[in-house]
Protein backbone atom coordinates (compact mmCIF):
# COMPACT_ATOMS: atom_id res chain seq x y z
CA UNK A 1 0.00 0.00 0.00
CA UNK A 2 3.01 2.27 0.60
CA UNK A 3 4.64 1.26 -2.69
CA UNK A 4 5.66 4.23 -4.85
CA UNK A 5 3.48 4.30 -8.00
CA UNK A 6 4.67 6.82 -10.63
CA UNK A 7 2.43 8.22 -13.34
CA UNK A 8 2.80 6.43 -16.68
CA UNK A 9 5.63 7.75 -18.88
CA UNK A 10 3.16 8.33 -21.72
CA UNK A 11 1.10 10.66 -19.50
CA UNK A 12 3.82 13.31 -19.47
CA UNK A 13 4.56 12.92 -23.19
CA UNK A 14 0.85 13.20 -24.09
CA UNK A 15 0.51 16.27 -21.86
CA UNK A 16 3.16 18.05 -23.91
CA UNK A 17 1.29 17.27 -27.14
CA UNK A 18 -2.07 18.33 -25.64
CA UNK A 19 -0.87 21.96 -25.55
CA UNK A 20 1.23 22.17 -28.73
CA UNK A 21 1.52 25.96 -28.96
CA UNK A 22 2.58 26.39 -25.30
CA UNK A 23 5.02 23.47 -25.64
CA UNK A 24 6.44 24.93 -28.89
CA UNK A 25 6.90 28.36 -27.26
CA UNK A 26 8.68 26.85 -24.24
CA UNK A 27 10.82 24.74 -26.59
CA UNK A 28 11.78 27.83 -28.60
CA UNK A 29 12.63 29.85 -25.48
CA UNK A 30 14.78 27.05 -24.03
CA UNK A 31 16.53 26.43 -27.38
CA UNK A 32 17.38 30.14 -27.68
CA UNK A 33 18.85 30.20 -24.17
CA UNK A 34 20.94 27.08 -24.85
CA UNK A 35 22.10 28.51 -28.20
CA UNK A 36 23.27 31.67 -26.40
CA UNK A 37 25.21 29.48 -23.98
CA UNK A 38 26.79 27.70 -26.99
CA UNK A 39 27.83 31.06 -28.48
CA UNK A 40 29.61 32.16 -25.29
CA UNK A 41 31.18 28.77 -24.51
CA UNK A 42 32.21 28.40 -28.19
CA UNK A 43 33.88 31.82 -27.94
CA UNK A 44 35.82 30.84 -24.81
CA UNK A 45 36.83 27.43 -26.19
CA UNK A 46 37.89 28.98 -29.53
CA UNK A 47 40.02 31.65 -27.84
CA UNK A 48 41.63 29.11 -25.52
CA UNK A 49 42.38 26.72 -28.37
CA UNK A 50 43.81 29.45 -30.59
CA UNK A 51 46.29 30.45 -27.89
CA UNK A 52 47.01 26.83 -26.92
CA UNK A 53 47.96 25.72 -30.45
CA UNK A 54 49.96 28.88 -31.11
CA UNK A 55 52.97 27.77 -29.11
CA UNK A 56 55.56 25.21 -30.21
CA UNK A 57 57.51 23.93 -27.16
CA UNK A 58 60.70 23.64 -29.24
CA UNK A 59 60.58 27.24 -30.46
CA UNK A 60 62.18 30.15 -28.61
CA UNK A 61 61.42 33.78 -29.37
CA UNK A 62 64.17 36.36 -28.97
CA UNK A 63 62.96 39.96 -28.89
CA UNK A 64 63.55 43.31 -27.28
CA UNK A 65 63.85 43.60 -23.52
CA UNK A 66 62.09 46.96 -23.73
CA UNK A 67 59.06 45.49 -25.50
CA UNK A 68 57.68 43.96 -22.28
CA UNK A 69 55.35 41.18 -23.46
CA UNK A 70 54.41 42.62 -26.85
CA UNK A 71 56.39 41.55 -29.90
CA UNK A 72 54.67 44.28 -31.98
CA UNK A 73 56.61 46.88 -29.96
CA UNK A 74 59.94 45.08 -30.28
CA UNK A 75 62.88 46.42 -32.25
CA UNK A 76 66.17 44.53 -32.28
CA UNK A 77 69.31 44.84 -34.36
CA UNK A 78 69.30 43.05 -37.72
CA UNK A 79 72.62 41.37 -36.81
CA UNK A 80 70.92 39.53 -33.91
CA UNK A 81 69.86 36.69 -36.17
CA UNK A 82 73.41 36.04 -37.42
CA UNK A 83 74.87 36.37 -33.92
CA UNK A 84 72.42 33.83 -32.51
CA UNK A 85 73.05 31.37 -35.34
CA UNK A 86 76.80 31.62 -34.82
CA UNK A 87 76.78 31.55 -31.01
CA UNK A 88 74.38 28.81 -29.97
CA UNK A 89 74.92 25.07 -30.31
CA UNK A 90 71.41 24.08 -29.28
CA UNK A 91 69.69 25.31 -32.45
CA UNK A 92 68.41 22.71 -34.91
CA UNK A 93 70.58 22.49 -38.00
CA UNK A 94 69.95 20.30 -41.03
CA UNK A 95 71.78 20.12 -44.35
CA UNK A 96 73.85 23.13 -43.31
CA UNK A 97 70.78 25.30 -42.68
CA UNK A 98 70.31 26.70 -39.18
CA UNK A 99 66.64 26.86 -38.17
CA UNK A 100 66.51 30.54 -37.29
CA UNK A 101 63.81 32.85 -38.59
CA UNK A 102 64.37 36.63 -38.47
CA UNK A 103 61.02 38.42 -38.64
CA UNK A 104 59.64 41.94 -38.76
CA UNK A 105 56.13 42.10 -37.32
CA UNK A 106 53.76 45.03 -37.46
CA UNK A 107 50.11 45.95 -37.03
CA UNK A 108 49.16 48.24 -39.91
CA UNK A 109 46.18 49.27 -42.05
CA UNK A 110 45.59 46.82 -44.87
CA UNK A 111 43.15 47.52 -47.73
CA UNK A 112 41.87 44.82 -50.06
CA UNK A 113 41.66 45.51 -53.81
CA UNK A 114 40.55 49.05 -54.66
CA UNK A 115 39.22 49.89 -51.22
CA UNK A 116 40.35 53.25 -49.89
CA UNK A 117 40.14 52.63 -46.16
CA UNK A 118 41.80 49.53 -44.87
CA UNK A 119 41.33 47.66 -41.64
CA UNK A 120 43.95 47.00 -38.98
CA UNK A 121 45.84 43.87 -39.98
CA UNK A 122 48.96 42.02 -38.90
CA UNK A 123 51.86 41.79 -41.37
CA UNK A 124 55.01 39.71 -40.87
CA UNK A 125 58.12 40.04 -43.01
CA UNK A 126 59.75 36.61 -43.24
CA UNK A 127 62.58 34.77 -44.97
CA UNK A 128 62.65 31.36 -46.63
CA UNK A 129 63.71 29.91 -43.25
CA UNK A 130 60.32 30.58 -41.64
CA UNK A 131 58.71 27.18 -42.48
CA UNK A 132 61.66 25.47 -40.75
CA UNK A 133 60.70 27.14 -37.47
CA UNK A 134 56.94 27.73 -37.83
CA UNK A 135 56.27 24.07 -38.44
CA UNK A 136 52.46 24.21 -38.32
CA UNK A 137 52.30 26.42 -41.42
CA UNK A 138 51.01 24.77 -44.62
CA UNK A 139 50.62 26.41 -48.02
CA UNK A 140 47.12 25.39 -49.18
CA UNK A 141 46.71 27.52 -52.29
CA UNK A 142 49.02 29.34 -54.73
CA UNK A 143 52.77 29.70 -54.35
CA UNK A 144 55.39 31.05 -51.94
CA UNK A 145 55.60 34.87 -52.31
CA UNK A 146 58.08 36.27 -54.79
CA UNK A 147 59.45 39.84 -54.66
CA UNK A 148 56.64 42.29 -53.82
CA UNK A 149 54.07 39.52 -53.22
CA UNK A 150 52.25 38.40 -50.09
CA UNK A 151 50.94 35.19 -48.58
CA UNK A 152 47.59 35.48 -46.80
CA UNK A 153 46.60 33.47 -43.72
CA UNK A 154 43.30 31.61 -43.78
CA UNK A 155 41.86 33.77 -40.97
CA UNK A 156 43.26 37.07 -42.29
CA UNK A 157 39.95 37.99 -44.02
CA UNK A 158 38.15 37.57 -40.66
CA UNK A 159 40.78 39.66 -38.87
CA UNK A 160 40.40 42.41 -41.50
CA UNK A 161 36.62 42.10 -41.75
CA UNK A 162 36.73 41.25 -45.47
CA UNK A 163 35.02 38.58 -47.49
CA UNK A 164 37.46 35.66 -48.14
CA UNK A 165 36.92 36.21 -51.89
CA UNK A 166 38.44 39.68 -51.60
CA UNK A 167 41.71 38.17 -50.41
CA UNK A 168 41.77 35.30 -52.94
CA UNK A 169 44.98 34.35 -54.74
CA UNK A 170 45.53 36.72 -57.69
CA UNK A 171 43.90 39.73 -55.96
CA UNK A 172 45.88 42.51 -54.35
CA UNK A 173 46.17 44.14 -50.93
CA UNK A 174 47.59 47.57 -50.14
CA UNK A 175 49.60 48.53 -47.08
CA UNK A 176 52.46 50.86 -46.23
CA UNK A 177 51.99 52.75 -49.51
CA UNK A 178 52.42 49.73 -51.77
CA UNK A 179 50.15 47.33 -53.61
CA UNK A 180 51.01 43.69 -53.04
CA UNK A 181 49.68 40.85 -55.26
CA UNK A 182 48.49 37.80 -53.29
CA UNK A 183 50.54 34.76 -54.33
CA UNK A 184 49.11 32.16 -51.96
CA UNK A 185 47.11 31.22 -48.89
CA UNK A 186 48.30 29.35 -45.81
CA UNK A 187 46.88 27.62 -42.75
CA UNK A 188 48.61 27.26 -39.39
CA UNK A 189 46.44 24.86 -37.40
CA UNK A 190 44.15 27.64 -36.18
CA UNK A 191 47.03 29.41 -34.42
CA UNK A 192 47.51 33.17 -34.17
CA UNK A 193 49.80 33.07 -37.25
CA UNK A 194 46.80 32.17 -39.41
CA UNK A 195 45.33 35.68 -39.16
CA UNK A 196 48.48 37.32 -40.53
CA UNK A 197 49.74 38.43 -43.94
CA UNK A 198 53.29 37.41 -44.78
CA UNK A 199 55.68 39.03 -47.23
CA UNK A 200 59.42 38.81 -47.86
CA UNK A 201 61.49 40.44 -45.10
CA UNK A 202 63.61 42.69 -47.39
CA UNK A 203 60.48 43.96 -49.16
CA UNK A 204 58.80 44.80 -45.86
CA UNK A 205 61.93 46.49 -44.48
CA UNK A 206 62.12 48.56 -47.66
CA UNK A 207 58.45 49.53 -47.48
CA UNK A 208 58.81 50.56 -43.83
CA UNK A 209 62.24 52.16 -44.35
CA UNK A 210 63.46 50.06 -41.43
CA UNK A 211 66.56 47.90 -41.09
CA UNK A 212 65.74 46.26 -37.78
CA UNK A 213 63.83 43.13 -36.78
CA UNK A 214 61.00 42.53 -34.33
CA UNK A 215 61.78 38.98 -33.32
CA UNK A 216 64.09 36.08 -34.06
CA UNK A 217 62.33 32.72 -33.77
CA UNK A 218 64.53 29.66 -33.47
CA UNK A 219 63.95 25.93 -33.29
CA UNK A 220 65.86 24.07 -30.58
CA UNK A 221 67.39 20.63 -31.10
CA UNK A 222 65.72 17.76 -29.27
CA UNK A 223 66.90 17.88 -25.66
CA UNK A 224 68.55 21.30 -26.00
CA UNK A 225 68.03 23.56 -23.00
CA UNK A 226 66.18 26.86 -23.50
CA UNK A 227 68.51 28.24 -20.78
CA UNK A 228 71.28 28.42 -23.40
CA UNK A 229 69.32 31.06 -25.31
CA UNK A 230 68.49 32.97 -22.12
CA UNK A 231 72.19 32.85 -21.18
CA UNK A 232 73.10 34.33 -24.58
CA UNK A 233 70.71 37.23 -23.91
CA UNK A 234 72.09 37.78 -20.39
CA UNK A 235 75.68 37.84 -21.68
CA UNK A 236 74.85 40.29 -24.50
CA UNK A 237 73.16 43.03 -22.51
CA UNK A 238 74.16 45.62 -25.13
CA UNK A 239 71.68 44.01 -27.55
CA UNK A 240 68.83 44.42 -25.04
CA UNK A 241 67.36 41.00 -25.74
CA UNK A 242 65.10 38.62 -23.88
CA UNK A 243 64.31 35.01 -24.72
CA UNK A 244 60.97 33.38 -24.08
CA UNK A 245 59.67 29.97 -25.08
CA UNK A 246 56.87 30.32 -27.62
CA UNK A 247 54.56 28.27 -25.40
CA UNK A 248 55.33 30.51 -22.40
CA UNK A 249 54.71 33.59 -24.56
CA UNK A 250 51.21 32.45 -25.50
CA UNK A 251 50.60 31.24 -21.92
CA UNK A 252 51.25 34.81 -20.80
CA UNK A 253 48.68 35.99 -23.37
CA UNK A 254 46.24 33.43 -21.92
CA UNK A 255 46.70 35.15 -18.56
CA UNK A 256 46.25 38.50 -20.28
CA UNK A 257 42.87 37.37 -21.60
CA UNK A 258 41.80 35.82 -18.28
CA UNK A 259 39.45 38.73 -17.43
CA UNK A 260 37.78 38.33 -20.85
CA UNK A 261 37.25 34.63 -20.19
CA UNK A 262 35.95 35.30 -16.69
CA UNK A 263 33.46 37.84 -18.02
CA UNK A 264 32.41 35.35 -20.71
CA UNK A 265 31.75 32.72 -18.00
CA UNK A 266 29.77 35.31 -16.06
CA UNK A 267 27.70 35.85 -19.22
CA UNK A 268 27.07 32.08 -19.35
CA UNK A 269 25.77 32.23 -15.75
CA UNK A 270 23.64 35.30 -16.47
CA UNK A 271 22.19 33.83 -19.67
CA UNK A 272 21.47 30.55 -17.88
CA UNK A 273 19.96 32.52 -14.97
CA UNK A 274 17.73 34.47 -17.33
CA UNK A 275 16.77 31.16 -18.93
CA UNK A 276 15.80 29.68 -15.56
CA UNK A 277 13.59 32.68 -14.78
CA UNK A 278 11.98 32.51 -18.24
CA UNK A 279 11.49 28.77 -17.78
CA UNK A 280 10.03 29.29 -14.30
CA UNK A 281 7.61 31.85 -15.69
CA UNK A 282 6.47 29.49 -18.46
CA UNK A 283 6.18 26.54 -16.09
CA UNK A 284 4.24 28.58 -13.48
CA UNK A 285 1.80 29.49 -16.27
CA UNK A 286 1.62 25.90 -17.46
CA UNK A 287 1.06 24.43 -13.99
CA UNK A 288 -1.36 27.18 -12.88
CA UNK A 289 -3.74 26.09 -15.64
CA UNK A 290 -3.58 22.50 -14.45
CA UNK A 291 -4.39 22.86 -10.75
CA UNK A 292 -7.61 20.83 -11.10
CA UNK A 293 -5.80 18.14 -13.04
CA UNK A 294 -3.10 17.90 -10.36
CA UNK A 295 -5.76 17.74 -7.63
CA UNK A 296 -7.68 15.06 -9.54
CA UNK A 297 -4.53 12.96 -9.81
CA UNK A 298 -4.08 13.28 -6.03
CA UNK A 299 -7.77 12.40 -5.48
CA UNK A 300 -7.48 9.17 -7.50
CA UNK A 301 -4.54 8.09 -5.37
CA UNK A 302 -1.32 9.32 -6.96
CA UNK A 303 1.17 10.55 -4.40
CA UNK A 304 2.53 14.10 -4.61
CA UNK A 305 6.07 12.99 -5.49
CA UNK A 306 4.70 10.88 -8.39
CA UNK A 307 2.98 13.98 -9.80
CA UNK A 308 6.10 16.08 -9.15
CA UNK A 309 8.17 13.49 -11.02
CA UNK A 310 5.77 13.62 -13.97
CA UNK A 311 5.97 17.43 -14.13
CA UNK A 312 9.80 17.28 -13.98
CA UNK A 313 9.65 14.66 -16.73
CA UNK A 314 7.76 17.11 -18.94
CA UNK A 315 10.30 19.87 -18.24
CA UNK A 316 13.23 17.51 -18.84
CA UNK A 317 11.74 16.25 -22.13
CA UNK A 318 11.24 19.80 -23.41
CA UNK A 319 14.68 20.96 -22.36
CA UNK A 320 16.36 17.85 -23.83
CA UNK A 321 14.63 18.48 -27.16
CA UNK A 322 15.62 22.17 -26.96
CA UNK A 323 19.24 21.26 -26.16
CA UNK A 324 19.36 18.90 -29.15
CA UNK A 325 17.91 21.55 -31.46
CA UNK A 326 20.33 24.19 -30.17
CA UNK A 327 23.23 21.73 -30.42
CA UNK A 328 22.47 20.96 -34.07
CA UNK A 329 22.11 24.69 -34.82
CA UNK A 330 25.38 25.47 -33.02
CA UNK A 331 27.30 22.77 -34.89
CA UNK A 332 25.81 23.84 -38.19
CA UNK A 333 25.91 27.64 -37.83
CA UNK A 334 28.46 28.52 -35.14
CA UNK A 335 31.21 25.90 -35.24
CA UNK A 336 34.18 27.24 -37.22
CA UNK A 337 32.78 30.76 -37.52
CA UNK A 338 35.70 33.22 -37.61
CA UNK A 339 35.77 35.92 -34.94
CA UNK A 340 38.04 38.95 -34.92
CA UNK A 341 39.86 39.98 -31.73
CA UNK A 342 42.81 42.16 -30.80
CA UNK A 343 45.69 39.85 -31.64
CA UNK A 344 44.18 38.27 -34.73
CA UNK A 345 41.22 36.04 -35.34
CA UNK A 346 40.05 32.66 -34.17
CA UNK A 347 37.18 30.33 -34.89
CA UNK A 348 34.27 29.58 -32.55
CA UNK A 349 34.69 26.05 -31.31
CA UNK A 350 31.65 23.94 -30.45
CA UNK A 351 33.59 20.90 -29.22
CA UNK A 352 32.66 18.09 -26.85
CA UNK A 353 33.21 20.28 -23.77
CA UNK A 354 31.02 23.06 -25.22
CA UNK A 355 28.29 20.52 -26.09
CA UNK A 356 28.44 19.07 -22.58
CA UNK A 357 28.17 22.51 -20.95
CA UNK A 358 25.42 23.73 -23.33
CA UNK A 359 23.27 20.60 -23.13
CA UNK A 360 23.90 20.26 -19.39
CA UNK A 361 22.73 23.84 -18.86
CA UNK A 362 19.65 23.14 -21.00
CA UNK A 363 18.70 20.03 -19.04
CA UNK A 364 19.28 21.83 -15.76
CA UNK A 365 16.98 24.65 -16.89
CA UNK A 366 14.17 22.18 -17.65
CA UNK A 367 14.49 20.27 -14.39
CA UNK A 368 15.04 23.28 -12.09
CA UNK A 369 12.39 25.34 -13.88
CA UNK A 370 9.71 22.67 -13.28
CA UNK A 371 10.27 22.11 -9.56
CA UNK A 372 9.11 25.38 -7.87
CA UNK A 373 5.74 25.76 -9.72
CA UNK A 374 5.01 22.04 -9.30
CA UNK A 375 5.66 22.24 -5.55
CA UNK A 376 3.42 25.30 -5.31
CA UNK A 377 0.56 23.49 -7.09
CA UNK A 378 0.96 20.38 -4.93
CA UNK A 379 0.82 22.37 -1.67
CA UNK A 380 -2.76 23.54 -2.28
CA UNK A 381 -5.48 21.51 -0.48
CA UNK A 382 -7.06 18.91 -2.81
CA UNK A 383 -10.68 19.93 -2.08
CA UNK A 384 -9.92 23.59 -2.76
CA UNK A 385 -8.00 22.79 -5.93
CA UNK A 386 -10.79 20.65 -7.33
CA UNK A 387 -13.07 23.69 -7.19
CA UNK A 388 -10.51 25.94 -8.95
CA UNK A 389 -11.55 27.38 -12.31
CA UNK B 1 16.46 27.41 -7.51
CA UNK B 2 15.74 30.51 -5.44
CA UNK B 3 16.73 34.07 -6.27
CA UNK B 4 18.97 34.01 -3.17
CA UNK B 5 20.93 31.06 -4.57
CA UNK B 6 21.44 32.83 -7.89
CA UNK B 7 22.63 35.88 -6.01
CA UNK B 8 25.22 33.74 -4.21
CA UNK B 9 26.44 32.29 -7.54
CA UNK B 10 26.87 35.76 -9.02
CA UNK B 11 28.71 36.95 -5.93
CA UNK B 12 31.05 33.96 -6.18
CA UNK B 13 31.76 34.71 -9.86
CA UNK B 14 32.37 38.38 -9.10
CA UNK B 15 34.71 37.46 -6.26
CA UNK B 16 36.60 35.13 -8.62
CA UNK B 17 37.14 38.01 -11.06
CA UNK B 18 38.24 40.23 -8.21
CA UNK B 19 40.99 37.73 -7.38
CA UNK B 20 42.95 39.04 -10.38
CA UNK B 21 43.63 42.25 -8.47
CA UNK B 22 44.93 40.31 -5.50
CA UNK B 23 47.29 38.38 -7.79
CA UNK B 24 48.63 41.62 -9.21
CA UNK B 25 49.28 42.98 -5.77
CA UNK B 26 51.13 39.81 -4.80
CA UNK B 27 53.36 40.27 -7.85
CA UNK B 28 54.68 43.56 -6.49
CA UNK B 29 56.45 41.69 -3.71
CA UNK B 30 59.63 39.96 -4.87
CA UNK B 31 59.48 36.19 -4.65
CA UNK B 32 61.33 34.80 -1.70
CA UNK B 33 64.39 32.72 -2.35
CA UNK B 34 63.06 29.20 -2.00
CA UNK B 35 64.54 26.78 0.53
CA UNK B 36 67.89 27.09 2.26
CA UNK B 37 70.88 28.16 0.19
CA UNK B 38 73.60 25.70 -0.83
CA UNK B 39 76.54 26.40 1.52
CA UNK B 40 79.02 25.37 -1.20
CA UNK B 41 78.18 28.52 -3.17
CA UNK B 42 77.49 31.03 -0.40
CA UNK B 43 80.15 33.03 1.47
CA UNK B 44 79.56 33.59 5.17
CA UNK B 45 81.81 36.66 5.38
CA UNK B 46 81.59 39.68 3.12
CA UNK B 47 84.63 40.05 0.84
CA UNK B 48 86.51 43.30 1.40
CA UNK B 49 87.28 45.97 -1.18
CA UNK B 50 84.12 45.58 -3.20
CA UNK B 51 83.35 48.12 -5.94
CA UNK B 52 80.09 49.09 -7.60
CA UNK B 53 79.25 47.59 -10.98
CA UNK B 54 79.82 50.91 -12.78
CA UNK B 55 83.38 51.20 -11.44
CA UNK B 56 84.24 47.63 -12.29
CA UNK B 57 82.92 48.06 -15.85
CA UNK B 58 85.23 51.01 -16.41
CA UNK B 59 88.27 49.25 -14.96
CA UNK B 60 90.40 46.63 -16.70
CA UNK B 61 90.99 44.40 -13.67
CA UNK B 62 90.58 40.67 -14.16
CA UNK B 63 90.05 39.68 -10.53
CA UNK B 64 87.14 41.73 -9.29
CA UNK B 65 84.97 42.08 -6.20
CA UNK B 66 81.71 43.68 -7.21
CA UNK B 67 78.62 44.65 -5.27
CA UNK B 68 75.22 45.02 -6.88
CA UNK B 69 71.48 44.51 -6.58
CA UNK B 70 69.85 41.69 -8.50
CA UNK B 71 67.75 43.27 -11.25
CA UNK B 72 68.03 45.21 -14.48
CA UNK B 73 65.05 43.60 -16.23
CA UNK B 74 61.69 42.12 -15.34
CA UNK B 75 63.30 38.67 -15.24
CA UNK B 76 66.89 39.07 -14.03
CA UNK B 77 67.35 35.33 -13.40
CA UNK B 78 68.12 32.78 -16.15
CA UNK B 79 65.77 29.83 -15.72
CA UNK B 80 67.59 26.60 -14.93
CA UNK B 81 71.04 28.18 -14.50
CA UNK B 82 72.74 29.99 -11.64
CA UNK B 83 73.02 33.16 -13.71
CA UNK B 84 71.57 36.59 -13.00
CA UNK B 85 72.17 40.25 -13.66
CA UNK B 86 73.12 42.84 -11.03
CA UNK B 87 72.90 46.62 -11.09
CA UNK B 88 75.13 49.12 -9.29
CA UNK B 89 73.57 49.99 -5.89
CA UNK B 90 74.03 53.68 -6.76
CA UNK B 91 71.30 53.37 -9.41
CA UNK B 92 67.91 54.01 -7.82
CA UNK B 93 64.99 51.67 -8.39
CA UNK B 94 61.31 52.55 -8.17
CA UNK B 95 60.27 53.38 -4.61
CA UNK B 96 57.62 51.21 -2.94
CA UNK B 97 55.07 54.05 -2.90
CA UNK B 98 55.25 54.37 -6.71
CA UNK B 99 53.32 51.13 -7.00
CA UNK B 100 55.61 49.62 -9.65
CA UNK B 101 54.83 45.89 -9.88
CA UNK B 102 58.44 45.01 -10.83
CA UNK B 103 60.76 47.63 -9.28
CA UNK B 104 63.78 45.41 -10.01
CA UNK B 105 63.49 46.19 -13.74
CA UNK B 106 64.66 49.77 -13.03
CA UNK B 107 62.13 51.00 -15.58
CA UNK B 108 62.56 54.59 -14.34
CA UNK B 109 66.35 54.53 -14.79
CA UNK B 110 66.99 52.40 -17.88
CA UNK B 111 69.56 54.86 -19.28
CA UNK B 112 71.64 54.55 -16.09
CA UNK B 113 71.30 50.77 -16.09
CA UNK B 114 73.08 50.40 -19.45
CA UNK B 115 76.43 51.43 -17.99
CA UNK B 116 75.88 49.91 -14.55
CA UNK B 117 74.87 46.32 -15.16
CA UNK B 118 76.80 43.06 -15.09
CA UNK B 119 75.96 39.41 -15.56
CA UNK B 120 76.97 37.06 -12.74
CA UNK B 121 77.55 33.40 -13.55
CA UNK B 122 78.05 30.96 -10.69
CA UNK B 123 80.38 28.42 -12.25
CA UNK B 124 81.45 24.91 -11.33
CA UNK B 125 84.96 23.40 -11.41
CA UNK B 126 84.86 23.22 -15.23
CA UNK B 127 83.95 26.88 -15.53
CA UNK B 128 80.39 26.11 -16.67
CA UNK B 129 77.32 27.79 -15.11
CA UNK B 130 75.81 25.63 -12.36
CA UNK B 131 72.61 24.04 -13.71
CA UNK B 132 70.32 25.17 -10.89
CA UNK B 133 68.17 28.26 -10.43
CA UNK B 134 70.11 30.95 -8.56
CA UNK B 135 67.12 31.63 -6.31
CA UNK B 136 67.24 28.11 -4.91
CA UNK B 137 71.03 27.80 -4.97
CA UNK B 138 71.81 31.05 -3.17
CA UNK B 139 68.56 31.88 -1.40
CA UNK B 140 68.32 35.23 -3.18
CA UNK B 141 65.48 37.14 -4.77
CA UNK B 142 65.00 40.20 -6.94
CA UNK B 143 66.66 43.30 -5.42
CA UNK B 144 68.82 41.21 -3.06
CA UNK B 145 72.22 42.87 -2.64
CA UNK B 146 75.11 40.53 -3.37
CA UNK B 147 78.90 40.80 -3.26
CA UNK B 148 80.64 38.67 -5.86
CA UNK B 149 84.32 37.89 -6.16
CA UNK B 150 85.44 36.32 -9.42
CA UNK B 151 86.99 36.63 -12.85
CA UNK B 152 85.79 39.47 -15.06
CA UNK B 153 85.09 38.81 -18.73
CA UNK B 154 84.54 41.79 -20.99
CA UNK B 155 83.63 41.85 -24.67
CA UNK B 156 84.11 44.51 -27.34
CA UNK B 157 80.61 45.85 -26.77
CA UNK B 158 81.42 46.62 -23.12
CA UNK B 159 79.37 43.79 -21.60
CA UNK B 160 80.73 42.62 -18.26
CA UNK B 161 80.32 39.06 -17.00
CA UNK B 162 81.67 37.98 -13.62
CA UNK B 163 82.45 34.29 -13.28
CA UNK B 164 82.27 33.45 -9.59
CA UNK B 165 82.26 30.31 -7.53
CA UNK B 166 80.77 31.87 -4.39
CA UNK B 167 78.54 34.79 -3.55
CA UNK B 168 77.97 36.79 -0.37
CA UNK B 169 74.33 37.73 0.14
CA UNK B 170 73.84 40.91 2.19
CA UNK B 171 71.09 40.68 4.79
Amino acid sequence: MFQFRPLPWEYGVRNLLRRPSRSALTLGALATVVLLVFVVVGFIRGLERSLAVSGDPSVMLVYSLAAEESIENSSIAARTSGLISASLDGIQKRFGVTHVSPELYLGTRVAAGDQQHGALGLVRGVTDAVPLVRRQVRLVDGTWPGPGEVLVGNLAPAKLGYDPEELAVGNTVAFEGRTWPISGRFVAGGSALESEIWCRLPDFQQALKRQDLSVVALLLKDGAAPAEVELFCARHRDLGLRAVGETAYYDSLQKHYLPVRMVAWLVVFLVAGAGVFAGLNMMYGAVAGRIREVATLQAVGYRRRAILLSLIQEGALLSAAASLLAGVAALWLLNGMAVRFTMGAFTLRVDSAALLIGCGTGLLLGVLGAIPPAIKALRLPVAESLKAI
Amino acid sequence: MSVKSWGMMLLTATAAIGCGEADRQTATTPANGSGSPDAAYVLTAEPTGSLGVGEVRSSAAEDVTVVGRIGGSAQPFVNGLAVFTIVDPAVPYCADDEGCPTPWDYCCAQNQVKENIATVEIVDDRGQPVAKDAKALLGVKELSTVVVHGKARRDEQGNLTVLASKVYVKK
